[in-house]
């Protein structure tokens, strides 16, 4: 716990932790599109159909949101796998003494699913205006459901002290000061990933070059400039939960924080914060976004989402027993099949890029779908 | 392996958490075998579309890929995390055990997974613009990538009831090819043919702007997967053939819900094939809305029988030989007959208090973690009732001696204390709960009980069976 995170970790343990880390990166990514897209787009539409109608980035969402929730739940799986893998004993039993309200985010993400699918649909189309806006909030609330349910699990799995007085009242709900900041700060952080994710598709869809039309104004304000609005709400929004947050964390935990295991990471999350608000500063003044400095941001904000996944990952590590953990996954590592892993990884992963490549080089123009 | 492992039991009887596995994993084991089926049977499509041999097929493969991604890759995806939540729920051990030795499985099988999204999204985005070659390369790519997580996780799944020789070197892939592997993997393969063939037969009937002629020549070309189905007999005899003596026994007339269970699979499949062999010979392959969709739904009955046949032969079991469904260690039992199998339990039970005494409260913690999987107090499955008519000393003898009582229950994991505690906890409840129990603690009592442990041994029930079988 006094060393850089993983390099004091045991080795197994270390491992596991790096594949567990870099997926859950990919998750946040896509998570971060569908919950804080959903949020914007529910409360985009109670802004009345001609606002509606004027931003861009609505359309985009109600066209691509669908796609995101299927990439979310994919790039899911991967954490998922090595949870269990790294504190299998913790997430089942947060998974049991939750029970059936853990269980209620399958068929809400259903629906939710389903509703993202409507809004896009011939049907909702031909319904009056104020449909949208229902529908958006219903699946914008199904989402923060989720939220909220991997938070509480998450959280439960940290307190192991509480595990059987939870069971004997059978109350199905872990109560802790930590669960609404903590959620807050997750739902906040999705933004500034929403408005690089969204400034990436506008520039592939050729809308940020162009000097923005009168037209294209919502609020008085440009395309990019509703971007960086977003980006930087977003960002004092995190703070503003993470200073809540920070209270409830047990003393060792933000020890490990401040400390040598974690932070230099937390280092990393305050440069790629202050890189990221710059630009986006920058960018609602000059009112464009350039390529190059689109390019610079992403790679803070990538370096970002891993430092406070990295960070996350400290609390955790001070708070369960790696003794016994940390020979499962030294027996874990011991079992075979990692080589053909990485070989159809590397394969399926030149599949996919063939794919995208082969369709985007003869499909020219537009994106409906 | 711990002989055991204590989580928070959750409440559901074990009707309930059968039907909630059961009835998911049908659910989803159908929606699965529909996108691999329909996987291939695109390309089969697109390809015929190609040779210029069926010129309505490029449009029709659209539409059913509509319905595909609509249903599948919502409900497919999303039923699939639900089978990984359920079986926390149901058996965290068990889900735990085959995560843990086929990790590398799993994240194998999530890249195939990766690509089956990919590939399917963009076809159903931008297939209608595309190429011919493009669109079959696309296709190809998803019916293979959805074909390959069949391959990976059958793997798994075959390995639970058959895990052959991975139980003498542990290596994965002596468990993963095991010798239901093959057998199983075909018939999954003709099943999702069939599957996908009859659901494509209920679409061309359902949507709208084809011509009654342009119908009958789709659909000739849609059933042609069902020809696999006769190969179902001989591929079922083969899986069959490959399970444990015992298992084969329940399916086949040991227990009367698993032979139901078979005969409805067995009976369904049946119909299915018979129905498309005539239509085959008379060489007037036309299907209407109303029969595909009763086929369909026979098809569905096919693989409900199927799976709890699946689920319910692995008794005692949920790893074969190896992990009991009550989530103790095969290897565990003798270790657990000497420290109990309560001891380290954390968790406190939640009417504690309506317990007269402290034998009565161990009673109640051992039948929650070795007899609840199954049972329930007093529901379905009631130990009270099961046991009503019993002896006190018969009562003691079957439970200490439970593999032989039923070779489909595990032996008894616990101390002698631990048997007279459950007994004593059905006599109580069998007396109608009074407020006062007393406490039974003759020396001479606990001493035969260990006798009978020791008799019976601390194996399976089914190696005499076995014998038995043998010497009929
Ligand atoms: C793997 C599932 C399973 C487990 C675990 C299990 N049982 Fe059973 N048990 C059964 C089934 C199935 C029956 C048959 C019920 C019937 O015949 O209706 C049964 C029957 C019984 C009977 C009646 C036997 C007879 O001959 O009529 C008793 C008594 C009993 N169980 C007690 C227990 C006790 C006590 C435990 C825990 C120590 C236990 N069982 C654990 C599945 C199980
Ligand atoms: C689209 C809806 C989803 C949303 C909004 C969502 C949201 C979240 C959030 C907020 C967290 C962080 C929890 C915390 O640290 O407090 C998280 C973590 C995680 N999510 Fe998701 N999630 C979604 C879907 C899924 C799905 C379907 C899966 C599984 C396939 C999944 C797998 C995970 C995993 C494994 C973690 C890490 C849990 C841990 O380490 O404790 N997510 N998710």
């Amino acid at each position: 716990m006094n060393t850089l995170f993983p390099l004091g970790l045991p080795a197994a343990t270390a491992f596991y932790l790096c594949l567990y880390l870099a997926t859950l990166v990919v998750h946040l990514i896509f998570m971060h599109y569908v919950l804080a897209g959903s949020i914007y787009l529910a409360f985009g539409r109670l802004m009345g159909r001609a606002r509606c109608q004027a931003c861009s980035w609505q359309a985009i969402l109600v066209d691509w949101l669908p796609f995101a929730t299927g990439l979310a739940i994919t790039a899911g799986v991967g954490p998922l796998l090595f949870v269990q893998i790294l504190y299998g004993r913790e997430f089942a039993t947060a998974n049991l003494l939750l029970s059936h309200r853990w269980m209620a985010i399958l068929p809400v993400l259903i629906v939710c699913f389903y509703l993202l699918y409507l809004q896009k649909s011939a049907w909702i189309a031909r319904r009056a205006w104020a449909w949208r806006s229902v529908v958006a909030a219903i699946a914008c609330a199904g989402f923060l459901f989720i939220a909220w349910s991997w938070t509480e699990n998450h959280l439960l799995m940290l307190d192991q002290a509480a595990w059987p007085g939870i069971y004997a009242a059978g109350s199905l709900r872990y109560e802790s000061a930590a669960v609404l900041p903590r959620l807050a700060a997750w739902c906040f952080l999705a933004f500034p990933s929403l408005a690089i994710e969204l400034a990436w598709q506008g520039r592939l869809l050729d809308r940020l070059d162009e000097p923005a039309a009168a037209g294209m104004q919502v609020l008085g304000l440009s395309p990019v400039r509703r971007l960086a609005v977003t980006a930087l709400c977003g960002w004092a929004g995190t703070l503003l939960a993470s200073w809540a947050y920070w209270p409830s964390i047990p003393d060792a935990a933000r020890a490990a924080i401040t400390g040598p295991l974690g932070g230099p990471w937390l280092a990393v999350v305050a440069v790629g914060l202050v890189i990221q608000i710059a630009s986006w500063g920058g960018a609602f003044f000059s009112d464009r976004l350039a390529r190059g400095q689109l390019i610079v941001m992403t790679a803070a904000w990538v370096a970002t989402l891993l430092g406070v996944a990295v960070v996350r990952e400290t609390i955790r590590l001070a708070a369960v027993d790696l003794a016994i953990g940390g020979q499962l996954h030294q027996q874990a590592l011991g079992i075979g099949g990692l080589p053909v892993f990485l070989v159809f990884a590397v394969l399926n992963a030149v599949a996919i890029g063939w794919c995208i490549r082969t369709v985007r080089g003869q499909v020219t123009t537009g994106s409906e779908g | 392996m711990t002989p055991l492992d204590h989580y928070p039991t959750i409440d559901l009887g074990p009707l309930m958490k059968g039907l909630v596995i059961g009835g998911l994993g049908i659910f989803h084991v159908f929606l699965a075998q529909f996108a691999i089926g329909g996987g291939m049977l695109l390309c089969y499509l697109q390809w015929r579309h190609m040779q210029g041999v069926c010129r309505l097929a490029r449009r029709f493969t659209d539409d059913y890929f509509k319905l595909l991604v609509l249903v599948s890759f919502v409900l497919g995806a999303v039923t699939g995390v639900a089978m990984w939540f359920t079986s926390i729920q149901i058996s965290p051990r068990t889900i735990g055990t085959m995560v843990h030795e086929f990790h590398w499985v799993w994240a194998t099988e999530w890249t195939f997974f990766c690509l089956e999204v990919v590939a399917g999204y963009l076809f159903y985005r931008y297939g209608p613009r595309l190429p011919d070659r493009t669109r079959l390369q696309l296709l190809v790519l998803y019916a293979f990538a959805s074909w390959m997580s069949l391959f990976w996780i059958n793997g798994i799944l075959s390995w639970q009831l058959t895990p052959g020789g991975w139980l003498e070197n542990h290596n994965v892939w002596a468990g993963f090819f095991n010798p239901g592997f093959l057998p199983s993997l075909i018939f999954r393969t003709i099943s999702a043919a069939a599957i996908a063939a009859l659901a494509a037969c209920t679409l061309v009937n359902a949507v709208p702007g084809f011509t009654r002629e342009e119908r009958q020549s789709l659909v000739a070309v849609c059933a042609r997967p069902l020809v696999f189905m006769l190969a179902m007999p001989l591929v079922g005899a083969w899986y069959l053939g490959t399970m444990p003596a015992d298992s084969r026994g329940w399916a086949t007339g040991g227990s009367v819900p698993m032979t139901l269970f078979l005969t409805m699979a067995v009976g369904s499949s049946t119909l299915i094939g018979l129905y498309a062999v005539l239509a085959i010979l008379r060489q007037r392959l036309y299907v209407n809305g109303a029969t595909a969709s009763l086929l369909l739904a026979l098809a569905f009955v096919a693989t409900a029988g199927g799976e709890f046949v699946r689920e319910g032969v692995r008794k005692p079991f949920t790893i074969r030989e190896y992990l009991y469904s009550n989530s103790i260690a095969r290897d565990g039992v003798a270790d657990l007959r000497r420290r109990g199998s309560t001891t380290d339990d954390p968790y406190p039970l939640r009417d504690q208090a309506d317990y007269p005494n402290e034998q009565l409260v161990l009673g109640a913690k051992v039948f929650r973690a070795q007899c609840s999987v199954c049972h329930t107090l007093d529901g379905m499955n009631a130990i009270a009732e099961l046991a009503a008519t019993w002896s006190i000393d018969q009562r003691r003898l079957n439970i200490a001696q439970l593999q032989r009582t039923k070779p489909f229950m595990p032996p008894f994991a616990g101390t002698p204390a631990e048997v007279e505690a459950i007994v004593q906890l059905i006599g109580w409840r069998h007396a109608g709960r009074p407020a006062d129990w007393a406490l039974s603690e003759d020396p001479a009592v606990l001493a035969q009980i260990e006798r009978w442990l020791e008799e019976a041994g601390t194996g399976p029930g089914n190696a005499r069976l076995a014998l038995g079988a043998r010497r009929q």
